[in-house]
């Protein structure tokens, strides 16, 4: 499991060049500087389409959006034929990379056990091509391919379990992350560093422009949705440890993270209670796992 | 004298061992019909300790490729193999090889879009993607082709991928006698591949930080002209054709056999006022055609068509200019257009002041089988055409297999 840091032993080298192509208040550019503070410079990073398009200063390996994947394996492996193992292998993609198009790529990475390191920016939906829904995108909220109007309440299913999917695999690390929690999200980093196998870490990184609110509140956002159980943070060895590591007494309402957004805006009474139970279940599930301290299945 | 090794093997075989004698370091694969046997071999001389490579057991051709590319741009010798509908899902990541002016060799074993059986519509699918394409005639080609094709493929005046097609069934599980060349003589005649530019992060030049490789010759090479990429990448394909001829008299030279120029393999031109076009397998049934028709005084000849990216379009000129009439026989079809190689010969042909006839036909689409006399018909046709008899219709789909 990873060991917690301070914010003193965050690394001071900046691998991302600015300004890059990010909005104000990015979160998907703070989830690109943080963890690749602590991967490194001897790091290829591989990129897919995907908002913002990062840019580091580490090489670059740009491949086709279905194959993020394949991508990470054909460096490893060429890695590996010209004995340059000590080079980190980072498929750096968004949920709909990762999620939706490019899924079934790196669940053949996940189950081929691939040195490399999946880090996805999850902000949620399509927001390269404008916002639209993706396999991460929660129930109800708004996008642009599922509008709220007399016949529709956003999105209509939960959303993928990626993660949970990914430890199911049984690959060494799986682990959620949060832009507004860096040291639990840099300690995580340098932990599946050092890992050989396959690693998947899943970043929630709030997107003003897409989630629909105000580019100061990034932090906030991304803040609340941890406090509020409705994204947990967690990391899972082998598919079988795990740990939850943040826990607070009681979580915060959903609604405090809900009403800040506006992809949100139009939930009734009904529909944000709705979202408190099955977040609360959830919750409830992952504490009972926490307690045991492994997944039993 | 070397000691000359041979075996009967085939035509799948012959592949593994051109990707053995290759030293691949990378290859990736997935099982499709008929081209499934090469994987099983590479991995059956991997188990045995004969190569080492990296193995790629992927989830698919789109995979296969993508796998592959980016193994080659960090600086492997690669591999990969399909037919038919994997040919076609791996369209996408095709492009990315080629526009990364990536040296990936491909084999295709052919298996036509509309059912199992062997024609060239699966590679033919890919004339857009930007590789160069070779058709073979026998296995003993196929495992020359491959040691050719990185040769090829890796020159700093080429860098672009190559496919390998030859026909599914007709030689992928057809034994033939091959001669295996010894491993030293490769290694000679194939230098280490190095990767241009390399991505590693010791290597990386501080003026390419923050840039996709992928990128690099793509799309920011152009100086601002936004077609550029378009146009270096097809220029590249139409250089290559020196190389290509330079490295099939190298392989001549040091190994014995050669194809032709390497564009084209002509047989029995000479003094002819008519020749067929032939592609991979049926070249072989052409020759004794053209050699019974020869024994009865006819003056046909054949060309065998190897290189069909880039097209060999001044070998075809210059052919033009000696003979009246041309009989294209095209093993594939793109529907509502034509024959991709009646269409291409005609497009090189049309330049001359003199043009001879283009005819053109349709045969061993789907499997259906071609025989000499099927052949023979063409090319009685196509030596009308060439006397001035006129022949209706220009282009038809040949009666395969009719008595006679």
């Amino acid at each position: 499991m990873s060991e917690r840091i301070t914010i003193k032993q965050v690394p001071l080298e900046e691998l991302v060049i600015t300004p890059g192509s990010a909005c104000q208040g990015c979160g998907a550019a703070l989830a690109a500087r943080l963890a690749f503070k602590a991967l490194g410079p001897n790091t290829i990073r591989h990129s897919i389409p995907a908002c913002p398009d990062n840019v580091t200063r580490t090489p670059t390996s740009g491949g086709e959006f279905e194959a993020g994947g394949d991508h990470v394996t054909g460096t490893w492996r060429a890695l590996k034929a010209l004995g340059r193992e000590d080079v980190q292998v980072v498929g750096f993609y968004g949920d709909g990379g990762v999620y939706d198009i490019g899924f079934q790529s790196i669940s053949g990475a996940a189950i081929r056990n691939e040195n490399v390191f999946i880090i996805c920016k999850n902000n949620e939906a399509y927001m390269n091509t404008g916002g639209q829904v993706s396999g991460a995108t929660p129930q109800f909220a708004m996008t642009t391919t599922t509008p709220v109007g007399p016949m529709s309440r956003g999105k209509p299913h939960s959303r993928k379990n990626t993660p949970m999917i990914f430890a199911m695999h049984g690959v060494p690390y799986v682990a959620t992350a949060s832009v507004a929690f860096p040291t639990d999200l840099i300690a995580k980093v340098q932990y599946g560093k050092g890992i050989r196998g396959f690693k998947f870490l899943d970043i929630l990184s709030p997107c003003p422009t897409g989630w629909r609110f105000d580019p100061s509140k990034t932090i906030e956002v991304a803040r609340l949705a941890v406090q509020t159980g409705f994204w947990p943070l967690y990391e899972i060895i082998d598919g079988r440890k795990f740990r939850l590591n943040y826990k607070p007494r009681e979580l915060k309402p959903v609604a405090e993270y809900l009403k800040l957004q506006g992809r949100f805006r139009h939930l009734s009474e009904q529909e944000i209670e709705e979202i408190q139970r099955s977040v609360t279940e959830y919750w409830e599930r992952l504490l009972k796992l926490d307690e045991i301290g492994e997944i039993l299945i | 004298m070397e000691h000359k090794s041979f075996e009967v093997m085939t035509g799948n075989k012959a592949c593994a061992w051109g990707v053995k004698l290759s030293r691949v370091q990378v290859a990736s694969i997935y099982p499709v019909t008929p081209q499934t046997t090469i994987g099983e071999y590479i991995a059956e001389f991997i188990a045995n300790g004969e190569l080492k490579c990296e193995l790629v057991n992927a989830e698919g051709e789109l995979a296969t490729q993508a796998i592959v590319k980016a193994a080659s741009r960090v600086g492997a010798r690669t591999f990969v193999c399909t037919s038919g509908p994997g040919q076609l899902y791996m369209h996408h990541p095709m492009h990315g090889t080629s526009s990364g002016r990536l040296p990936v060799v491909m084999a295709t074993v052919h298996r036509g879009n509309k059912g199992m059986q062997p024609d060239h519509t699966d590679l033919m699918s890919q004339l857009w993607t930007g590789w160069i394409q070779w058709y073979c005639e026998n296995n003993q080609e196929v495992l020359d082709s491959v040691i050719m094709a990185y040769r090829t493929a890796e020159d700093k005046r080429v860098r672009l991928p190559i496919a390998i097609g030859y026909d599914g069934y007709i030689l992928s599980y057809t034994s033939e006698p091959v001669e295996i060349p010894d491993q030293a003589s490769v290694d000679e005649f194939l230098p280490p591949y190095e990767p241009i530019p390399n991505i590693l992060p010791d290597k990386w030049a501080e003026a390419q930080r923050g840039r996709g490789a992928g990128m690099m010759e793509g799309f920011m090479s152009g100086g601002g002209d936004p077609q550029a990429a378009w146009r270096i990448h097809h220029e590249a394909i139409l250089n290559s054709k020196e190389v290509i001829k330079e490295v099939n008299e190298e392989f001549g030279k040091r190994f014995g056999r050669k194809y032709g120029n390497g564009l084209v393999e002509e047989y029995r031109t000479d003094d002819a006022e008519a020749v067929v076009v032939a592609m991979g397998t049926i070249a072989s049934t052409a020759r004794v055609a053209i050699d019974r028709m020869r024994s009865e005084g006819k003056p046909v000849g054949l060309v065998k068509l190897k290189t069909f990216v880039p097209f060999p379009t001044e070998d075809f000129q210059e052919l033009g200019k000696r003979v009246r009439a041309i009989g294209m026989i095209d093993r594939n079809v793109c529907l509502g257009l034509g024959g991709a190689g009646f269409g291409e010969l005609r497009r090189a042909l049309y330049d001359l002041d003199e043009r001879p006839k283009v005819l053109g036909f349709y045969a061993g689409l789907a499997g259906a089988e071609v025989r000499v006399r099927d052949i023979e018909k063409m090319a009685e046709k196509t030596l009308k055409a060439a006397r001035g008899e006129k022949v209706d219709p220009i282009v038809e789909w040949a009666k395969l297999g009719g008595g006679g």
